[in-house]
C-alpha cells in the first residue's frame, strides 16, 4: 500500500525519535538488498559503531555478524522471484540498545522451507559454545553443503560469534510466503558467554517484536530508509552512497540526494548536540515513498531560542515567488560580508528551489529549553 | 608558479592548479562541513596566479555534488577568474550529468552572475 501524502510522516517523526534513548541508535534499510547496497549499509554501520565503541574486538564481532545476517538475505532472496520481494520487501536493523547491539533481519521465505529453517535453528539453539564448534567441523567435512550454504554454516557462525541464542519468528503472509525474522544479540566483552535474553525489557525498541512492529509500520508507510542516532559528515555521505544504489530512477536519486545533503547538513550544522556524546547531533531521518514523490523528513532537538529565526526564514522562503527566490539566491551567493552560508538561509533556498515545493516543518515543546524540530521536503518522483 | 594539488576526500573534490600543464581542474564531490576553510588556499593560488597567469587559462568544473557552503565558494573562485582574464583569456568550462538538472542549474546560475566566457557541457 501506498500512501497519497506524506502527511503521515510528519506524525510519526517524534515516536521515531523517541523510540531510543540519548546515545542509542537504530539504522534500518528496507527493500531490496543489492551487493553494492550492501556493501553501504556495512560501511555505514562499522562507522557508527566505531564512534561508540573502543573495543575493537566487539567492533569486529558485530560486523561479522552484520555481514552473516546481510548474505542471509540475499541467499533467501535469490530463492523467490524478485516480483515477491518487491511485494514484499526485506528489513535490516542494527541497533544499539545501552552497551548491547542488535543485529535483526526479515525477509520472506517460501512456507515449505519453514520447517527446515525451524529445526536448524533449533539445533543450533540447543548447542552450547564447544558443540555449535563440533557441529560446523562436522558440516564442513561432510561438504553436504550446497553453494548456498544451505546447511546453516552462516547460522551457527552468528550463534557462535555473539556467543548467544538465536531469536527466530515466522510472521505469515499469505499462501505461499511468511517473513522470517532472525535476531542476535552481541554482548560487550565483559557479557560474552553470558546466557542472556535478547531485547531486555518489553517496552524497549531492539526486541524482536519491536523490530516486527517497525517493519511493519515501514511497510505501511511505504518508508525505503529509517535512521535514528547521531548526525554527523561520515554518516551523511554513507547515507548518500546508499540512496545513489538504492534506486532504479537515476533522475530522481540525483534529485533526492541533492536535497538529502542540504537536510542533513541543516541538522548536522543547527542541531543540538546530545549530551554526553561526541558522536553528532542526534536526529530522525526517514525517506518514504507515494505514488508521486519521495519524501525527505528529518526531525532534531533545537534549543528554543533557535526557533524563531527558523521560523522566520523557512516562511520568507515558503512565501517567496520562485523567481524572486531564485534572484535572493543570486544575492546572498554575491553577499561576501556573510561569508558563512550558514546565517543567510542559503540553505532553505536552496532545498526550496530543488525540491520545488514549499517546505513543510513542524516545531514540539520538548522541555522548557529544547524544541524537536521537524523539516519535510519532497522530490517528484520522474524516470 | 608552484602547482596547487589536491587529493579528492570523501567529501572535498580533486583540485588540480597547475600551469605548467596548463590545467585548471576542479572535480568529483564538494560537500564539507567548513567550505570556507577548505577553499580558502585554493583562493590565495587563484589571487597569486592573476598576477603573472598562462596566455589561456581553461578552468573546469566537473562535480557530482555541491553543498550550498561549496556554492559559495565556488562563486569566488570563478569571480577570481574575472581578475585573471584581466592578463589571461579564460574560459570556464561547467560540466554536469544529463539527468543532474540541479548541477545544470547551479551552471547557469555563475554563468549569468559573472563575467567570463563560460561554457556549460552536457555529459552522459
Amino acid at each position: 500500500m501506498t500512501p497519497e501524502t506524506g502527511s503521515k510522516l510528519f506524525d510519526i517523526a517524534y515516536p521515531l525519535f523517541q523510540r531510543i534513548s540519548n546515545d542509542d541508535f537504530e539504522y534500518v534499510y528496507r527493500g531490496y538488498f543489492t551487493h553494492n547496497i550492501t556493501k553501504k549499509i556495512l560501511f555505514l554501520a562499522d562507522t557508527n559503531i566505531a564512534k561508540v565503541t573502543y573495543q575493537s574486538t566487539l567492533q569486529k564481532r558485530i560486523y561479522y555478524i552484520m555481514v552473516e545476517g546481510l548474505q542471509n538475505i540475499a541467499r533467501h532472496q535469490e530463492e523467490v522471484a524478485s516480483l515477491n520481494t518487491e511485494k514484499y520487501p526485506g528489513i535490516f536493523a542494527i541497533q544499539k540498545n545501552g552497551e548491547k547491539y542488535y543485529v535483526s533481519t526479515g525477509n520472506i521465505v517460501a512456507n515449505n522451507k519453514i520447517k527446515d529453517l525451524q529445526e536448524k535453528l533449533d539445533t543450533i539453539n540447543s548447542l552450547n559454545q564447544e558443540d555449535l564448534k563440533k557441529f560446523h567441523r562436522e558440516i564442513l567435512a561432510a561438504g553436504s553443503i550446497s553453494d548456498k550454504g544451505g546447511a546453516g554454516l552462516g547460522l551457527i557462525e552468528m550463534s557462535r560469534k555473539s556467543g548467544n541464542k538465536l531469536l527466530y519468528n515466522f510472521e505469515k503472509l499469505d499462501d505461499e510466503y511468511t517473513y522470517f525474522y532472525l535476531q542476535t544479540l552481541i554482548p560487550t566483552d565483559k557479557n560474552f558467554g553470558v546466557a542472556d535474553g535478547n531485547g531486555d525489557t518489553l517496552k524497549s525498541h531492539s526486541t524482536l517484536e519491536s523490530v516486527k512492529q517497525l517493519h511493519k509500520q515501514m511497510n505501511e508507510e511505504n518508508l525505503l530508509l529509517y535512521f535514528n542516532g547521531f548526525f554527523n559528515q561520515e554518516n551523511l555521505l554513507s547515507l548518500l552512497a546508499i540512496i545513489k544504489g538504492r534506486m532504479n530512477m537515476p533522475l530522481t536519486t540525483i534529485k533526492v540526494s541533492n536535497v538529502m545533503v542540504e537536510m542533513l547538513q541543516n541538522i548536522i550544522k543547527h542541531g543540538s548536540k546530545a549530551e554526553n556524546t561526541s558522536a553528532g547531533v542526534s536526529g530522525v531521518f526517514f525517506m518514504g515513498q507515494t505514488n508521486k514523490d519521495i519524501i525527505l523528513t528529518s526531525g532534531n532537538i533545537i534549543k528554543n531560542e533557535s526557533k524563531a529565526t527558523i521560523t522566520e526564514r523557512l516562511e520568507f522562503v515558503n512565501g517567496m515567488p520562485k523567481d524572486e527566490l531564485s534572484d535572493y539566491y543570486d544575492d546572498i551567493l554575491l553577499d561576501f560580508d556573510t561569508a558563512d552560508a550558514k546565517k543567510t538561509g542559503l540553505g532553505f533556498s536552496d532545498l526550496r528551489i530543488k525540491s520545488d515545493k514549499p517546505l513543510k516543518y513542524m516545531f514540539m515543546n520538548m522541555n522548557d529549553t529544547d524544541q524537536f524540530y521537524i523539516l519535510q521536503t519532497a522530490v517528484t518522483i520522474k524516470n | 608558479m608552484e602547482k596547487f594539488i589536491l587529493e579528492e576526500t570523501e567529501d572535498t573534490p580533486e583540485i588540480t592548479l597547475d600551469p605548467e600543464q596548463n590545467i585548471f581542474k576542479i572535480s568529483k564531490i564538494s560537500v564539507p562541513e567548513n567550505a570556507l576553510d577548505f577553499y580558502k588556499p585554493v583562493l590565495e593560488w587563484i589571487k597569486q596566479y592573476a598576477e603573472q597567469p598562462n596566455a589561456q587559462t581553461v578552468f573546469e568544473f566537473d562535480l557530482e555534488y555541491v553543498n550550498t557552503a561549496s556554492s559559495k565558494q565556488v562563486i569566488q573562485v570563478i569571480l577570481l577568474l574575472q581578475k585573471v582574464a584581466e592578463k589571461s583569456d579564460v574560459k570556464v568550462k561547467w560540466y554536469y550529468e544529463s539527468i543532474d538538472e540541479d548541477m545544470k542549474a547551479l551552471g547557469n546560475r555563475y554563468k549569468k552572475l559573472v563575467n567570463v566566457p563560460f561554457e556549460l557541457i552536457e555529459i552522459e
